[in-house]
């Protein structure tokens, strides 16, 4: 039945992983690290690329009380500094940590463009908002290989993305080096380790197990 | 009888000459080939590479010294080359012994190949210095020396200063390299995957019921939300370790105490 | 893309579907449109499990726009969005599940006939022939309002007098900018009526 759902254009495409390491950097150090960067990465000549998004993660809940624990959620992101630009929804796995020869976290990861009336549509089809929050930082990328730098925001009051609004949380940025690939392409890790590499001591980047985290 | 010992002594002095001629033709092979890389393959050329070629040419310099000065070496001063014939003539066996350098032995170049004393005017440039030398008097030589070793000394401390300072600088570095917090890392990753310390308080869905182990816990609304960030490592079981000994640090004082 | 009208047009009883398409592309031929192609909508409904209220969500494709996917919900709420979407619908399966033997379709030739296209199209439910979906597209506006009388014109020469109004759903939109949901709108119009029809006629058997 699966494979009636989807049309027939669409059979021929490979289910996406992300693999993922994370580490954070104290906000004092920020700018060595994006110096280190911008060295390090592509489009050197460049000045690392900004972003300003909100996103607000919505969760679909079964009614039926046996099975509460299930649920899915939905990221939606949209760009606050570039209005004209498609709102996204992206769907996330459980990360797996693997075993010990695997160098990065793995999850199934699907991005889809939509229209901007997601956040109405998503309500109606019975999702509901769960959490949300801002990112500010900076993009780069080295091959296909993607670095973000950013900072998480909550909204103090609902709904309200103006910086006044923002409370920043803790006193780091979140790094991220993540690559979107077909399932199967382990050499990634291996590249994306020794990239992690380069940033030592600096920032650790490494394969967090987001089960144990509190 | 009397050609004996003369013959030992020509034969020594043809194998010893033997052997500097073989020394002599190594080092200019590898001066040759020295200058070879240095024309040709100058691009490809690395400074430990060019340092070790530098090294090798010392070596075969210092070898070729000690070899003049073994005891099996005669004392080649004693001999005189006597240049019997000059010749404006060129000279074929000449010419290739010196691989197309000397093409004949004349006039022209006697003067420079058997020379044994330095130029003329090198000698007066040299006698002139010696003759400076020698007009100072031993007092003023001392003072020029202090002079000269407290300039130095100076200049020591400078650079020991400041290389004290880079020390430190990089040392420092080294000490605080607190660019980024294991704790801060899961907080915020703990945000941004299960939404922690971003939800709001007000209750929404009422939910309850188990928790599937692996999966990130649902929503709880009755808990306050700006909870104290816990840091992860610092955990209760390590304070509880640490009073423990106090305490039995404490008891095991108190019997010598008493009475 | 400009503005858009469906209409179902009827196939008289003792004829069947293929002859009346024939007899549709002969006339829009001899009118000296000419064939640009093939063309085909689907759409797929996923119908909640498990929520507290039901809801009904579907899915349709246009070959006109291949790189996106519509969602619509039974307010006509419409989420327009690429065609991975089918994916996180495959992400949904506990709370939404495809309706069996619903999928339905509308495919046939595409004609293009100065700055208008036309869309004859046999609409199949599960397979088996329901009917007749034709769509008239008038490429150089993009309000409805403005050019529903030239449209009228040629859309009566062709479905005859059903296109004396405009669609139901179009009606009330006439004033605003068209888009391609508008479009799609109509077509899930028109296929939530064949499903109807086929629901009715499926009890008395």
């Amino acid at each position: 039945m699966e494979a009636a759902v989807l049309a027939p254009s669409l059979k021929s495409i490979a289910p996406q992983q992300e693999y993922l390491l994370q580490g954070s950097i104290l906000d004092a150090h920020r700018d060595v690290l994006l110096h280190r960067l911008r060295g390090l990465c592509d489009n050197a000549e460049n000045s690392p690329e900004s972003f300003n998004d909100y996103e607000a993660v919505y969760m679909l809940r079964n009614s039926s009380t046996t099975q509460q624990s299930q649920f899915v959620l939905f990221r939606v992101r949209h760009a606050l500094d570039r209005p004209d630009a498609p709102a996204h929804i992206r769907y996330l796995g459980q990360a797996e940590v693997g075993d010990r020869g695997r160098h990065t976290l793995v999850r199934a990861c699907l991005d889809v463009a939509c229209s901007p009336n997601v956040r109405d549509f998503l309500m109606e089809m019975g999702f509901r908002l769960d959490h949300d929050y801002v990112a500010q930082g900076f993009f780069f990328h080295k091959g296909r290989m993607k670095v973000t730098v950013y900072k998480i925001f909550k909204l103090q009051q609902p709904g309200k993305t103006d910086q006044s609004n923002l409370e920043p949380l803790g006193s780091s940025h979140l790094v991220e080096l993540s690559v979107v690939a077909p399932l199967g392409q382990e050499q990634i890790g291996d590249d994306m380790k020794n990239f992690a590499e380069q940033l030592k001591p600096l920032v650790s980047l490494e394969k967090v197990d987001h089960r144990r985290i509190q | 009888m009397m050609q004996a010992p003369q013959t030992k002594e020509e034969k020594q002095l043809d194998s010893s000459l033997d052997d500097l001629i073989h020394r002599v033709r190594e080092l200019k092979q590898s001066i040759a080939s020295f200058i070879y890389k240095l024309e040709n393959d100058y691009q490809n050329i690395t400074w430990p590479s060019l340092m070790e070629s530098f090294g090798v040419l010392s070596s075969g310099l210092s070898t070729t010294k000690r070899l003049l000065k073994t005891e099996k070496m005669p004392l080649l001063r004693n001999y005189v080359l006597f240049p019997i014939l000059l010749s404006p003539d060129r000279d074929p066996h000449l010419e290739k012994l010196t691989e197309g350098r000397v093409l004949a032995f004349n006039h022209e170049v006697v003067p420079d190949y058997l020379r044994t004393k330095p130029e003329p005017e090198v000698e007066e440039k040299v006698q002139l210095l010696s003759v400076k030398a020698s007009s100072i008097t031993p007092e003023m030589a001392q003072k020029q020396l202090t002079m000269l070793n407290k300039i130095t000394s100076n200049v020591l401390d400078l650079i020991n200063a400041s290389s004290d300072v880079l020390d430190k600088d990089s040392s420092q570095k080294n000490a605080l390299p607190q660019t980024s917090s294991a704790s801060e890392t899961n907080m915020l990753i703990a945000a941004v995957t299960k939404g922690m310390r971003l939800r709001r308080p007000e209750p929404q869905v009422q939910m309850g019921g188990p928790q599937m182990p692996g999966m990130p816990g649902p929503p709880q609304p009755q808990q306050p939300a700006p909870q104290k960030p816990q840091m992860p490592g610092s955990g209760i079981g390590r304070m509880q370790s640490t009073v423990k000994t106090n305490i039995k640090a404490a008891a095991s004082s108190h019997p010598y105490q008493r009475p | 893309m400009g503005v858009s009208c469906v209409y179902d047009y009827p196939v008289p009883d003792g004829r069947s579907g293929a002859q009346v398409v024939d007899v549709l592309q002969k006339q829009v031929e001899t009118m000296g449109a000419y064939k640009t192609g093939n063309f085909h909508i689907d759409c797929e409904t996923y119908q909640s499990v498990m929520l507290n209220s039901p809801k009904t969500l579907h899915i349709l494709h246009n070959s006109e726009h291949p790189a996106s996917c519509f969602a619509i919900l039974d307010s006509g709420n419409t989420l327009v969005a690429d065609t991975l979407f089918n994916g996180l619908m495959s992400n949904l399966k506990n709370y939404y599940q495809a309706r069996k033997g619903a999928k339905i379709e509308s495919k046939g030739q595409r004609y293009q006939l100065a700055d208008f296209v036309l869309k004859i199209g046999s609409v199949s439910l599960a397979g088996s022939f329901k009917g007749i979906l034709v769509e008239v597209e008038y490429s150089p506006s993009l309000v409805a309002m403005e050019c529903w009388n030239l449209m009228k014109e040629l859309l009566q020469s062709i479905v005859g007098n059903i296109a004396e109004t405009p669609p139901q759903t179009l009606k009330p939109r006439m004033d605003e900018t068209f888009t391609p949901t508008m479009a799609m709108l109509q077509y899930l119009e028109h296929f939530n009526n064949f499903r109807n029809k086929a629901a009715m006629s499926q009890p008395a058997r």
